[in-house]
This record gives C-alpha cells, sequence and structure tokens, in this order.
C-alpha cells in the first residue's frame, strides 16, 4: 500500500509543477525517473533533476535511479525495523540533507553498522530454507548480520521444522536468509543457489511474486508458530510483514493471506470478534455463499436425493432440518415428491434455528414461503419452526413426532459446532436415534480444523482456505456475491485461527472422525446411490468455466472438491439395525 | 398484349387458392411445434399473431420433451405450468442445462431423465427464489440469482 501511495504521488508530480511527497518516493520514481531522463533531456544548473530540485533536493538526474534503489532499500529496512530501531538513527548528523542520494547511503550505512539492531534485512523474516528452491537468490552483504540469538526480534531463533528444514549448519542460516530480488552495492562473499549472479547496477523492480507468494506462507506459518509459543513479540512483527508480503500477491492468495493474517492480529491483540452477530446477518452471507458456488447446492441436491430414496414407499414424511435458515433445500425436495410416481406423500417439515435478535420470527416467514410452494405444486405441507441457541437443548418430544411418519434428519454444517461444549455431540447424537429416523443426512467440512494444537489447526485451515479461496476465483457471477461469499469464509477463518473456548464453533472434522462418531453413537452408513452422483456431477458441469471441481465417492459418502482436495462431504446414516 | 398478360395471370390465379398462413393457425402451430428454441424465438418477432401464437405453453412442452426418450408423466405438467410455464422452463433451466452438457448438437440428441430431473429441480429453486424476492409484487421475469451461474456464458 505504500507503494501504491508513492505511486500516486509521483504521476501526481508529474502534472503539477509542486508536488508534496510525504514520504520518499520509492519504487515510483525508479521507472519513471527513467523515462523523465530521457524525455526530459534537461540538464539545468549541472544536471540535476528539476522536480525535486523544486523541492530542495539536489539529485543528479543520472543519479535518480541508484538514488531511487537506495531509498527502495530504506524503506524495506525501515519498514520492518522496530522503533527502537529507527530512532538509533537519530544520533547520526546530515550536514547536506538536500543531497539526497548522500543522506539515504549515510542512513543505509548507519543502520548496517548500527549495534544491538534488530535484523533488519527486508524480508528476512522468511527463514530461508529451500533447498527446494533452485531459483532462490541469496546475497550475502554487509547488511545481514549475525545477531544476538537471545534478541527478541531475532527471527531466525524461530525455531520448528514448520519453518525450518531441521539441519541446519550455523554458518549457513546467516547466509541463507531470503532476500528480494535486489542488489546492494557490494556482494561480499555471496553465496547464490541459482547460477546467475545479480547485477549490483540493475534497477529495482518489483518482488517476484512467486518467491514472495512462499515467503508469505513461511512467514504465516512462523507467525503461528510464535503465537503458539507465546511469543507474541515477534508474533507482532511477522504479521505486520504478512500484510506487506500480501500486498505483494494477487487473486486468492492474497485474499486468504489477508483474512488469516487479521484473524492472528485478533488472536495477537486479543480482540476478539464479537460472535453474537446477527444470525441473519450470517444468513445473507450464505446465500451469497449459495449463489457463487456449487458447494451449498452441491449438499442440498445430494442429501435430498438421500432422503427421496429412503422415502420412496412412505406416505407421509417428515423431515427435521437442524438448520433451516433461507430453506433452499426444500424446494428441489417437495417437486422430486411431487413428481414422485403415486402421487406425492404428505410432506412436513421441522426447521430448527437460531434466535433472532429483532424478534422477528425468520423460521416463520421461511416455512410460509415453503407452504405457498407446496400450494402451487399440489403436495399436502406442514410446517413447523423451532427456535433454540443450541441443537443440544433440543429434546425429541418436543417434536412432536407421529407414528406413522417416515423421519428424516438433515444436518448442513450443523454438528461441527456442536464439538464446542463437551457432551453436546453426544447429546444431539442420541436425540436423534430417539426421533427413530429412516435416515439422517449429515454434510460437513472435509478438513481437521479441531486439532489440539493450534499449529496444526491453523496450517490445515491454510491449506483447506487457500483451495476453497482458489475455487472461488474462477467464479464468473456478479462481483458483489464473490465478494459476500469470502467475507463468509473469512469470518470462519477468523474462529478457527483467533477463537478458543467456546467461541470456537468452526470445528470443522474429517469424514473418517464423524464416521467414527455415527459408529460408536449406534448408526450404520447408508451409501449415496449412483443417481446422487449423477445429479451432483452434472449440477458441476454446468457451472460454466470452471473445471476444477471434482465429485468423489469415498465408500458411499461422497465429496465435492477442488481439484485433488476434498472441501465438503455428505454422508448418509441409518439406525444401527441391531435392536429391530 | 397487356391484356393477354391479365388474362393468363388470372388465369392462374383462378386455378391456385390463395393461402395464407395467418388463416391456418392449427397449421402454424404444428409447423412451429417442430422448430428449435432459438428459430421460435425468431419466428415470435415475425409478426403480432405469431407472437402470440408463439406464447402458447404446448408449443413450448412440446420443445422441452421433444426427445424425451419415454414421455413424462401428466403430473408434470401441472407442476410445470404452477411454477412458470414451459416457456420458462425452457429459457431458463433447460436450455442452458443442455447446451452445458452436450457436446454436440443439442437439437439432435435425447434428453435423458436425469437432466430434466435436475431441470425441474433448478426451475422449482427458481420460482422459490423469485417468490420469495417480489414479495409486493414485481416483475415475474426477473431471473432468480442462484440460476445466474446457468446464464453465464460458457467458455468453448
Amino acid at each position: 500500500m505504500k507503494r501504491e501511495h508513492c505511486h500516486s504521488s509521483a504521476t501526481a508530480s508529474q502534472n503539477n509543477s509542486k508536488p508534496e511527497y510525504s514520504s520518499p518516493p520509492s519504487s515510483a520514481l525508479n521507472g519513471k525517473a527513467k523515462i523523465w531522463v530521457d524525455e526530459q533531456g534537461y540538464s539545468g544548473s549541472g544536471g540535476m533533476d528539476e522536480l525535486l530540485a523544486v523541492l530542495g533536493y539536489k539529485v543528479r538526474t543520472d543519479d535518480m535511479a541508484d538514488v531511487a534503489e537506495k531509498l527502495e532499500q530504506l524503506e524495506m529496512v525501515m519498514g520492518s525495523a522496530q522503533e527502537d530501531g529507527i530512532s538509533q538513527l537519530s544520533d547520526t548528523v546530515h550536514y547536506n540533507p538536500s543531497d539526497l542520494s548522500g543522506w539515504v547511503q549515510s542512513m543505509l550505512s548507519e543502520l548496517n553498522t548500527g549495534e544491538d539492531m534488530p535484523s533488519i534485512n527486508g524480508p528476512l523474516l522468511a527463514p530461508g530454507e529451500s533447498s527446494t528452491r533452485t531459483s532462490t537468490k541469496f546475497c550475502n552483504s554487509q547488511r545481514t548480520r549475525v545477531f544476538n540469538d537471545d534478541s527478541e526480534y531475532d527471527l531466525r531463533a524461530i525455531p520448528g521444522v514448520a519453518a525450518y528444514p531441521p539441519a541446519h549448519s550455523s554458518s549457513e542460516t546467516e547466509s541463507t536468509r531470503k532476500r528480494l530480488k535486489t542488489s546492494i552495492g557490494s556482494n561480499s562473499g555471496g553465496i547464490e543457489v541459482s547460477g546467475a549472479v545479480s547485477d549490483p547496477t540493475r534497477p529495482l523492480v518489483l518482488v517476484d511474486s512467486q518467491e514472495t507468494g512462499v515467503q508469505l506462507v513461511h512467514t504465516l506459518m512462523a507467525c503461528a508458530e510464535a503465537v503458539q509459543q507465546e511469543n507474541l513479540k515477534v508474533a507482532d512483527a511477522l504479521v505486520k510483514h504478512v500484510g506487506l508480503l500480501a500486498a505483494a500477491q494477487t487473486g486468492a492468495m492474497r485474499k486468504v493471506a489477508t483474512y488469516f493474517a487479521e484473524a492472528l492480529a485478533r488472536r495477537i491483540y486479543r480482540i476478539y470478534p464479537q460472535d453474537c452477530l446477527d444470525s441473519s446477518y450470517s444468513d445473507i452471507l450464505q446465500m451469497h455463499f449459495y449463489e457463487t458456488c456449487p458447494y451449498l447446492k452441491f449438499a442440498h441436491f445430494t442429501a435430498n436425493q438421500a432422503i427421496l430414496e429412503a422415502f420412496a414407499t412412505a406416505t407421509r414424511v417428515h423431515v427435521i432440518d437442524f438448520g433451516l435458515k433461507q430453506g433452499m433445500q426444500w424446494p428441489a425436495l417437495m417437486q422430486a415428491l411431487a413428481l414422485r410416481p403415486g402421487g406425492p406423500p404428505a410432506f412436513r417439515l421441522t426447521g430448527i434455528g437460531p434466535p433472532q435478535p429483532d424478534n422477528t420470527d425468520a423460521l416463520q416467514q421461511v416455512g410460509w414461503k415453503l407452504a405457498q410452494l407446496a400450494e402451487t405444486i399440489g403436495v399436502e405441507f406442514e410446517f413447523r419452526g423451532f427456535v433454540s441457541s443450541s441443537l443440544a437443548d433440543l429434546e425429541p418430544s418436543m417434536l412432536d413426532i407421529r407414528q406413522d411418519e417416515a423421519v428424516a434428519v438433515n444436518s448442513v454444517f450443523e454438528l461441527h459446532g456442536l464439538l464446542a461444549r463437551a457432551g453436546a455431540v453426544d447429546k444431539v447424537l442420541s436425540s436423534i436415534k430417539a426421533m427413530k429416523p429412516k435416515i439422517v443426512t449429515i454434510v460437513e467440512q472435509e478438513a481437521n480444523h479441531n486439532g489440539p494444537a493450534f499449529l496444526d489447526r491453523f496450517t490445515e485451515a491454510l491449506h483447506y482456505y487457500s483451495s476453497l479461496f482458489d475455487s472461488l476465483e474462477g467464479s464468473s457471477g456478479p462481483s458483489q456475491d464473490l465478494v459476500m461469499s469470502e467475507v463468509y469464509l473469512g469470518r470462519q477463518i477468523c474462529n478457527v485461527v483467533a477463537c478458543e473456548g467456546g467461541d470456537r464453533v468452526e470445528r470443522h472434522e474429517t469424514l473418517t472422525q464423524w464416521r467414527g462418531r455415527m459408529d460408536s453413537a449406534g448408526f450404520d452408513s447408508v451409501h449415496l446411490g449412483s443417481n446422487a452422483f449423477k445429479q451432483a456431477s452434472m449440477l458441476l458441469a454446468l457451472f460454466a468455466g470452471v473445471d476444477g471441481y471434482r465429485v468423489e465417492e469415498n465408500n458411499g459418502s461422497l465429496m465435492l472438491g477442488w481439484h485433488t482436495r476434498p472441501l465438503i462431504v455428505t454422508s448418509a446414516w441409518k439406525l444401527a439395525s441391531s435392536t429391530e | 398484349m397487356h391484356q393477354n398478360q391479365n388474362t393468363s395471370s388470372q388465369d392462374s390465379k383462378e386455378k391456385r387458392p390463395k393461402f395464407f398462413i395467418n388463416d391456418h393457425i392449427d397449421i402454424l402451430v404444428e409447423i412451429l411445434k417442430r422448430l428449435d428454441g432459438p428459430s421460435l424465438g425468431v419466428a415470435a418477432c415475425v409478426c403480432h399473431l405469431w407472437s402470440t401464437v408463439a406464447r402458447n405453453d404446448t408449443i413450448w412442452e412440446h420443445l422441452c420433451f421433444r426427445h424425451v426418450s419415454s414421455p413424462p408423466p401428466c403430473s408434470v405438467r401441472h407442476v410445470v405450468v404452477a411454477l412458470g410455464g414451459y416457456k420458462r422452463l425452457y429459457r431458463v433451466c433447460m436450455r442452458p442445462v443442455l447446451s452445458r452438457l452436450s457436446d454436440s448438437d443439442m437439437v439432435k440428441r435425447v434428453w435423458t431423465r436425469d437432466e430434466i430431473q435436475l431441470s425441474l429441480s433448478l426451475f422449482c429453486v427458481d420460482y422459490y427464489e423469485r417468490s420469495g424476492r417480489l414479495g409486493a409484487g414485481g416483475g415475474g421475469d426477473a431471473s432468480a440469482s442462484s440460476l445466474m451461474f446457468l446464464c453465464n456464458t460458457v467458455n468453448v
């Protein structure tokens, strides 16, 4: 962002004669300066740059590129230094501040020779690893230093396999600092992995975004590790750096990094997001998510297919929906029931939802809409809504389950929240059993975001949401939908990373874990048939232009994923047939 | 000579009765029933009469189920009509679904039951969204946003 600002100020400088610089123009000057020199061809007053001269700086036009480079380096250095570091600069007296080139150079050399300075080598935060990365350039100049190990700013001290590969000799550590593709005056003893020698006079360009992409991931990981070890100052420095690196990225990577950085910052500063946000707001967000990408549609269609097959011969059916929201799942089911050979059954729906802050009866409104639809297509319909802040508060007796009806229980992304409270999920599962359902359909995220260690959860979540955001990138709907979907996912990220205890409700678990839980609770798996698979595949094929989605069958459950990564799973269950 | 031409043209006129398609709506309907979607759309632009005829839902019903291997059950018509009619079904669901899912010429291929079921489900979702959106009346033609993904152009 700083760069953009400089950019605009640099462009402004070309238009006005009296530009205002609030920060030293850095990279923006670089490209512009060269053009300028060519176009200007002006060499008044000893070849000094005219515009800067107006401000009071004397810089030779020939030196412009060089000065720009140095300013860039200075910016990087100052950007990552802590405040203590900058105050050290005040010791030097600058006699000729109009000699921009001179004082920048002296600042740089001063920062290099300062004692007990934090390691301020630009993106030093990225641990140097990379035996696998052959394109990395390593420059060991006078600026890289070995600092005291007990300095809290010595970020090399962050241990961990996450950040560094284990076998690392100390001599390598100093020199294997990853750098921007910059060149600094002298490359004394530079160690280069790639064959190319960095050209000292090459003008600065923006960082290679692929390099910063990898740096970004590593910085995030290092930050998470620091957080896990309660090393909050280091984490703070790192999280700020993530912001800098993220700005150099584009697309999904940038968004994911931004959300994760924000969540980490919240965790560090203990500014926890309010969890009592309006549930209608989260419903709206989920609607946008529904419209942008196929995950929820997939969930609905596959669950409906399982329910339809279970209800094949029933004349009265009762569906209990653990999270009614806008009721988007049920029109399709009602339509399929209406066109069932032999006519539709009597359809009863019980919808469960959280309490509304403004006391509107959202459930009844949805029920009313569904009732209108039912009347239109000729299905006998009955609706009941239950307001409950937690599924564990529900008692099966409240639901008035009648003798002659076939019951289905449907839960889309509702069960993982129960894991935040001890015993809640077991209570709910036993309630489900008491309802004697013919089928239980469960849709959950396929990820383990509920491990005991923060770093593991963080890593998992980073991979999961990266894939998810990636899949959203190709979506070609209205951009507002996309933004809202991202906000929806961003809130989940925030919850996984920043919250703890009862507040952390996004406790996703993998299919294997859910299977274990269901099996021990007394449920048998029901295989989703080929109809569900076909419908799901067709549905995905409809999402034009985005061909990364994959439907996979996993022992009777259907998984929807992006390329090789499964993201959500639909599974169906029935009561274990031991008692009857 | 002038007179000769007149009499000869008059003779030919008398021998051939005038035929005006607009006088025979039933034949027009039969012809339109056999057109494909885009052609039907073009036909609807010919004149007021054709436009009215083309709006006839049975023509679109024929279009929707023309290439189905087995005829749909009669209950389907009631549901489809209630949800907005065959013309809308074709425009909003079936045409995009089929054009996305088939590589070859859409007209000739046989539509599978699954595709029809999927189209009908999406159609129902469309109705539900519209009915929720238009609390106080409004254009029934607004396409539901959850089906927007169907309207997007395909990268061939």
